[in-house]
């Protein structure tokens, strides 16, 4: 009896001691972000990279495309060039093989050549023109790159079709149908004004990166998609350029329940933005009055990357902004009739991440127990950091934060040790339910967790908009009293799985309801938990 | 300073009237900053008067005006030679001396002169550090503004200090205070690994030392380690239940880590303790708007705003209120609030940014 209790214990304590999500190394994907670090400290060399998980061949597998960043020199000569054509500074798409394993498929799929005038920063996914593939926008400092999905393996750069170029430093992306009209806009923030002719070095002696203040705001950008494949700048009149910034994350999500999908910007150093969506083409930035500007302190944060999405199961999209040090990730709770309270330290966040400085950042049911769990990216803006302050450090572990009803408490994230996190992406890599993250490291290969899983039940849906636009983005879907927004945006310079996972903890069965973007509700009851469906929009209300 | 002291010439009489037309030449020639040619007036009207001391005193301070200190002293000297209690003679020789660098011995002179300021300074520079605060803290009192004096006060509290401590090292190298006088060195070098490594160290010796366990809940409170610095602060607290500090800290310990009902104890305890604090005011403000409680916030921080009429706190209060207001549906309020915090905002003073 006693030995029996005795084993019982054990299993429990290696039950409740199972890490939540094990770091892998899956063969084939050999790539290294090189930023490229000089001692310029050109800002551009702590920034990137982008990820993305979309299934670009609709083989049913996630695949994994990568940004890389380019070659800096020291110091860098005019015209800048970044030396892309070189293999090393790639871009990479690898594709999912049955077994797990991936391959570079770079090449073939025409997407090599990331434009010799082009520091990579980050990617966005999303199937702009309805043709079933998804399509990717790279974001650079230089001009950005928008592919075409040929939907037979390989991509076309359009861009200049398009007229998505952009210019400047642009960071993360996203897409999003403002405007309900079954098309995928595009949203682009952009970082500052600067280049390498006007940079500088700041910190004296220790000689580190310079804060954003040292360098002028700029504008974000909103494209229109025509429906033509081309896209117009609608920045001006749609209210966004009304206020500069200094952008590195974006996210979206129906705030107020009008029906229409608002942006949420994470700003660096300054005040954040959300640009309430107007409903008639038209944005007016709120950030300020809705109380998702600033700290509860009124101070300024440094905003990185961003989630917009319900972590506390009452309905409504939360915002989770990403900091430097000394500051604490920003918990906008969303209150209801459009204002936001200011809860990092009521969800137990701000003791998690006073010393940390975060950038890709997802709210995903690790645990699939029916609660969405925090997983960040994390790693200082500054390399000798601890130079400075031996308090602080370049590298660090991810935070992987469980969520126990709306408080979140840390747990090992897997991590074999620290690194210089940036980009994260989420989504169920293996297809068992259970949801995995890609982060990007500065210097080194991605680090790919798999989520061994567990026994608690889940679904897994793939929308798709008929009346609305064909990836359902912008639909809010409840879940057995879960809510999450349809979207592949947020997190810093990354795009995520679209396909919306819930977990359903001990519950077999869910009620879903689906409310698209094209005012069309949808229920579907009784859905058997443990599988994948294709959600099909109807063509009726 | 040296200004001043160059202003304090008595008149003088004197039974030679070609001395007398020297006296003046020199004065007007001073008067113009033409100092070359006023010391070699001076110098014929003490070739004329050799017995008076008086153009000796303006042939030195001549020499000072044209910053020769060493050409000052022999005139002085004589001055003092022919009339030994000639309070500007003293004076001169004094500052002459000690801008040469012999402060020790300036600071007779300067006694004689009965000038706190320039002997505080001089006996600073000598070494004699307590004197020094004495002087200088006199001074200070009746020139409370002057940025010399402050510099010079705040120089000999520092070196006062600083040989205390190093007598204590070099004499109680092992003892608590040495380790608490090592951490608070390097807590100010925020060098707080071995500011926490020493605080340690005084504590495990003196564990009943007022304040140890309050700094060193500082230093951790420095590295966001809240848990540790509730802790430290929780020890201070039960060392000295009376001290408004220690309850303040640890409130703030207890509200950074989300224990919203801890932390409103604890700072009401301060409260208490020391009220009408803009700091604990604010903080008890923050805990009741974590509890849901808007009226004790409100309350809280309009208080603050009564008290600190601008700043940092107040402009925070503002905008706390700002969004008890708005959520409450008062939008002339709010937006009241937050017209105030922009002001606060814009004059610079709410928003300093935390580096790195």
């Amino acid at each position: 009896m006693l030995k029996t209790a005795g084993l019982i214990v054990i299993l429990l304590f290696a039950a409740l001691a199972a890490p939540v999500l094990e770091m892998k190394s899956p063969a084939g994907l050999n790539f290294v972000l090189r930023n490229s670090p000089t001692p310029q400290k050109y800002l551009i060399e702590t920034m990137p990279g982008g990820v993305a998980l979309l299934d670009y061949n609709n083989d049913g597998l996630l695949d994994i495309f990568l940004v890389n960043g380019g070659k800096v020199t020291s110091p860098m000569q005019v015209p800048e060039t970044f030396d892309r054509s070189n293999p090393l500074y790639w871009n990479r798409l690898y594709r999912q093989n049955k077994d797990g394993t991936f391959t570079d498929v770079t090449k073939e799929a025409g997407l090599a050549n990331a434009g010799e005038g082009n520091y990579g920063m980050g990617v966005a996914i999303g199937d702009y023109d309805n043709d079933g593939y998804p399509d990717i926008y790279v974001t650079n400092y230089g001009k950005n790159t928008l592919y075409h999905n040929n939907g037979n393996g390989t991509f076309t750069d359009v861009t200049e079709k398009a007229g998505v170029a952009g210019g400047g430093w642009s960071v993360s992306a996203g897409f999003v149908d403002y405007d309900n009209d079954g098309k995928l806009d595009l949203f682009v923030t952009r970082y500052m004004e600067w280049d390498t002719k006007h940079s500088k070095t700041c910190g004296g002696e220790w000689r580190t990166y310079c804060p954003p203040e040292e360098f002028p705001p700029t504008t974000n950008i909103l494209y229109h998609n025509r429906g033509d494949g081309t896209f117009e700048d609608v920045s001006q009149k749609a209210g966004i350029t009304s206020k500069k910034g200094r952008a590195l994350g974006v996210a979206f999500a129906d705030y107020d329940e009008d029906g229409f999908t608002d942006i949420f910007v994470a700003n660096d150093g300054m005040q954040q933005f959300l640009f309430h969506n107007n409903g008639n083409g038209t944005f007016t930035e709120k950030a300020l009055e809705a109380g998702a500007a600033l700290s509860e302190d009124g101070r300024r944060l440094s905003g990185m990357g961003v989630v917009f999405q319900d972590y506390d199961n009452d309905g409504r999209a939360d915002i989770i902004v990403t900091e430097l040090p000394r500051e604490i990730y920003g918990v906008y709770h969303n209150d209801g009739k459009g204002l936001f309270s200011y809860q990092s330290l009521q969800t137990g966040l701000g003791e998690l991440s006073s010393g940390s400085a975060g950038w890709g950042v997802g709210l995903e049911d690790f645990d699939n127990d029916g609660w969405k769990d925090l997983f960040v990216a994390q790693g200082h803006v500054l390399d000798n950091v601890e130079q400075i302050d031996p308090s602080l450090k370049y590298k660090e572990l991810p935070l992987l934060a469980m969520n126990h009803q709306g408080r979140f408490e840390k747990t090992d994230s897997g991590a074999s040790g620290p690194s210089a996190g940036r980009g994260a992406a989420f989504g169920d890599l293996n297809n068992d339910g259970w949801q995995d993250v890609v982060m990007t490291v500065l210097g080194e290969p991605p680090q790919v967790f798999i989520n061994p899983g567990g026994k608690q039940h889940w679904l897994v849906f793939t929308l798709r908009g008929t009346r609305s636009n064909r990836d359902g983005f912008g639909a809010r879907v409840r879940v057995n009293g879960q809510t999450r927004f349809a979207t592949s945006a947020g997190s810093y310079l990354s795009a995520s799985d679209k396909r919306l996972h819930f977990g359903l903890g001990s519950s077999t069965s869910a009620k879903v309801e689906i409310a698209w973007p094209s005012g069309v509700h949808q229920t579907l009851n009784d859905v058997r938990a443990d599988q994948f469906l294709q959600i099909v929009e109807p063509e009726k209300p | 300073m040296i200004r001043a002291l160059l202003c304090l010439f008595l008149a003088w009489q004197t039974s030679a009237p070609e001395a007398a037309q020297h006296m003046q030449a020199g004065a007007d020639a001073e008067k113009s900053g033409h100092f070359s040619q006023a010391i070699a007036e001076f110098r014929k009207a003490t070739e004329l008067e050799p017995q008076a001391a008086e153009p000796f005193v303006r042939l030195g301070q001549a020499y000072l005006e044209n910053h020769d200190y060493s050409g000052a002293m022999a005139p002085l000297k004589q001055a003092l030679k022919l009339s030994p209690d000639l309070r500007p003679a003293h004076q001169l020789l004094g500052y002459a001396l000690l801008a040469s660098g012999y402060a020790a011995q300036a600071v007779p002179h300067l006694e004689k002169a009965q000038d706190e300021a320039t002997l505080g300074i001089a006996q600073l520079e000598a070494g004699d550090l307590a004197q020094a605060i004495t002087n200088l803290q006199a001074a200070l009192a009746k020139h409370p503004n002057d940025p010399d004096l402050l510099y010079y006060f705040g120089r000999a509290s520092g070196l006062l200090s600083k040989q205390s401590i190093d007598n204590l090292l070099a004499a109680y190298p092992d003892s608590a205070r040495a380790h608490q006088a090592m951490a608070e060195n390097y807590y100010v070098l925020r060098q707080m690994p071995q500011a926490e490594k020493e605080f340690l160290e005084a504590i495990k010796l003196r564990p009943d030392i007022p304040k140890l366990h309050l700094e060193l809940g500082l230093v951790y409170a420095s590295s966001s380690q809240w848990a540790k610095a509730e802790e430290a602060f929780r020890a201070e607290t039960k060392l000295q239940p009376g001290n408004a500090e220690a309850a303040f800290r640890l409130g703030n310990a207890l509200l950074q880590q989300g224990k919203a009902k801890e932390a409103r104890a604890e700072l009401t305890r301060s409260d208490g303790l020391q009220p009408e604090m803009p700091e604990t005011l604010y903080s008890l403000g923050k805990t009741a708007s974590l509890e849901g409680d808007s009226t004790s916030a409100e309350k809280a921080w309009k208080k603050v705003v009564e008290l600190e009429k601008d700043g940092n706190l107040a402009a925070q209060a503002h905008f706390g209120l700002a969004g008890i207001y708005r959520k409450q549906g008062k939008a002339e309020a709010a937006d009241r609030e937050m017209e105030e915090f922009k002001k606060q905002q814009n004059s610079g003073v709410a928003n300093e940014q935390q580096q790195p």
